[in-house]
């Protein structure tokens, strides 16, 4: 008896493991549609119309938007939260908690998603299920252009994303050559962290960074890469023109401005001591998205002011 | 052998002062900005001056950097490694387990669930900023303790290192991932929750130098006056009472010290790990296993041991830093193994 149970199990299972790999075999027909090579050079085939998109990164949900094809989204990452519109559309998961089967449940006809957040691995097991993936990589402002125009072809809007990109190019133009001929450039220091946890600083290889160069200031940590711990004492003896934090404030914490001005040792810093910080959107100025011409608005008044 | 003194002498004081006040000196000399020693020492003479005379001092650059950064950042470690150190030796003597430390046995991870929870429900004492987050701390500190140890009590009366060990382990997964779990719902406070964990002495200021004093001189004389007491628990807390110690009041005590001083030094620097582990068997080494001999050399030893840290954590990438917990593991991961062979290798 013992026995042919045994054998019984072990004949459904292999019959369940059969079934398995021959619903594999039935997957989509060979696809038809259009091709299109995204940021990390994979090429991607998509259906004629795309009407149903699932975006994982806050930047690109912005780009979708901005391009009026914000109507698309079907589900987003759960750190998109601009425009406000979004917040009604189902969130899903992103980065590195990325939950496939809740994208394949939304039936999107396309995934976009950003390399800086997810794995390969969310990629493969996505297109695996048929559905495609676009990938975007927008690590300075060409990317970001480049994005856009990837994006609009995605959905179709190629004329829109050409408009946006002319607009965003326009507008750091306009604040160039507004800039003023210095004899020395400002110097700035961009502040991820308030002090109390330990001062977090952008270096090179930022927005802010990028941002800061067009508009003809200087990093003072320009020699390190991406965000760092830096030290106190170096950010008191590299003596800013300027700081910019883009600390959030909450109930209870103190105003991140008062915050910096309150510091002691810091009164002497050029930028301290004449009032010259501004508490910058964290969100506009670290997404690769269209907003980041509204930050380097903001930037370019604290630096030379009224941007008129 | 040779026969140990029973108390620490004053001499022994005047050794141990010593090196820790050099220490200082060497601490506040060194940095990621490079000051000249004359230049250190006027800017601190000034200072002091300008606190009795009420004349301020001139401000220069490296005059900011080593009396408003320096100092009360090389005092705060100081304070918070003397703390820990007198807790770890402390928590070994009472338990009587060579293994035993605020942050294994769970402590420290129960103060950062006390510390993220009042910064993500915004739980502050009015006027205070940042009291909330301190009085959070110690309260779960102390509750994480009780219940870990009660635990323990409930498996294992003898309350023997594998037990607490274990038991402290699980209480930190489960500590962690009840922050992980706040995190997650603390929406748009997840970054000062996120910087809060990353969070360092580094940007320590005189106010946290005063709390740590404070908070060291109270609680510390607690734990300072039942030295004899702890000598008792080593043989056994049934010997213990039965030479006439009141086990049960010197428990509580001792815990409920250990626990604030934690949550202080937790709320103020984050959770550094092994400074309490590792201290007390390197002070046992130098002063032997009395308590009335250990408690000042630990307090000592650790407060120069934590300066060192952080002086290779600000200076050895500068500009950048190094958190000053990847210092202490480092170093003290080596020391555990060492005292982890050592114990285990005479059965």
């Amino acid at each position: 008896m013992k026995k042919i149970c045994a054998l019984l199990i072990a004949t459904l299972l292999l019959a369940s493991f059969a079934a398995c790999k021959g619903g594999g075999t039935q997957a989509p027909p060979a696809p038809e549609g259009r091709p299109v090579t995204d940021m990390t050079g994979r090429t991607v085939t998509l259906p004629e119309q795309v009407e149903r998109i699932v975006v994982l990164t806050a930047g690109d949900c912005e780009i979708l938007y901005a391009l009026g094809a914000g109507d698309k989204i079907v589900g987003r990452g759960e750190y998109c939260d601009y425009p406000a519109d979004v917040l009604d559309v189902p969130s899903v998961q992103s980065g590195y908690d990325t939950n496939v089967e809740q994208i394949v449940a939304l039936k999107p006809d396309v995934v976009v998603m950003s390399t800086m957040a997810q794995t390969n691995e969310h990629i493969e097991s996505i297109e695996k299920v048929g559905i495609p993936v676009v990938v975007t990589e927008a690590p300075n402002l060409g990317g970001v252009y480049e994005a856009i125009a990837l994006l609009g072809q995605v959905v179709g809007k190629t004329s829109e994303a050409d408009a946006l990109i002319q607009s965003m190019k326009d507008a750091f133009a306009a604040l160039e050559a507004k800039v003023p001929q210095l004899e020395k450039k400002p110097a700035v220091y961009f502040e991820v962290s308030p002090l109390q946890y330990g001062l977090w600083a952008a270096g090179s290889g930022t927005f802010m960074d990028e941002l800061g160069n067009m508009l003809g200031a200087e990093n003072i940590f320009a020699d390190l890469t991406g965000w760092v711990q830096v030290s106190e004492e170096q950010v008191i003896q590299r003596n800013p023109d300027f700081i910019v934090t883009t600390t959030m404030s909450y109930e209870g914490s103190p105003d991140p401005i008062e915050e910096i001005k309150s510091r002691a040792g810091w009164e002497n810093i050029t930028a301290v001591a004449s009032g010259r910080i501004l508490n910058a959107d964290n969100d506009e100025i670290t997404r690769p998205g269209p907003r980041l011409a509204d930050a380097a608005r903001q930037l370019f008044e604290l630096l030379y002011g009224g941007a008129d | 052998m040779k026969k140990r003194a029973e108390r620490f002498k004053l001499y022994e004081y005047g050794i141990f002062a010593a090196v820790t006040a050099v220490t200082v000196i060497v601490c506040v000399c060194l940095g990621s900005v490079s000051v000249p020693v004359s230049e250190t020492v006027s800017a601190i003479a000034g200072a002091v001056r300008g606190l009795f005379t009420g004349v301020a001092p001139p401000e220069t650059t490296n005059a900011s950097v080593i009396v408003a950064v320096r100092l009360p950042r090389v005092l705060a470690v100081a304070l918070t490694g003397a703390s820990l150190s007198l807790c770890g030796a402390a928590v070994q003597g009472l338990l009587r387990n060579p293994l035993a430390d605020a942050s294994n046995l769970g402590v420290s991870s129960g103060a950062a669930v006390g510390a993220v929870l009042s910064i993500a429900f915004g739980f502050s004492i009015p006027g205070l900023f940042q009291a909330g987050t301190m009085m959070s701390a110690m309260v779960f500190a102390f509750l994480s303790l009780v219940l870990i140890l009660g635990l323990s009590y409930r498996l294992d009366y003898s309350l023997s290192t594998n037990t607490i060990i274990l038991i402290g382990l699980i209480y930190t997964m489960f500590a962690s991932s009840v922050t992980s779990l706040v995190v997650t719902f603390a929406g748009s406070k997840v970054q000062s929750i996120v910087f809060w964990m990353m969070g360092s002495l580094s940007g320590a200021k005189y106010r946290d130098v005063v709390v740590l004093a404070v908070s060291l001189a109270v609680f510390g004389a607690v734990i300072f006056r039942y030295a004899r007491e702890l000598n008792a628990f080593a043989i056994g807390e049934d010997n213990a009472r039965n030479v006439g110690v009141n086990v049960e009041r010197v428990k509580y005590a001792v815990l409920i010290a250990v626990s604030a001083l934690v949550g202080v030094c937790v709320s103020i620097g984050g959770s550094i790990g092994f400074v309490g582990l590792v201290m007390p068997h390197a002070a046992r080494m130098i002063v032997g296993p009395n308590h009335r001999r250990l408690l000042p050399a630990v307090t000592f030893s650790g407060a120069v041991f934590l300066m060192l840290a952080d002086l290779v954590a600000r200076t050895v990438l500068s500009p950048r830093e190094l958190p000053i917990g990847v210092v202490t593991s480092f170093v003290g991961a080596f020391g555990f193994v060492l005292i982890f062979y050592q114990t285990r290798k005479g059965r």
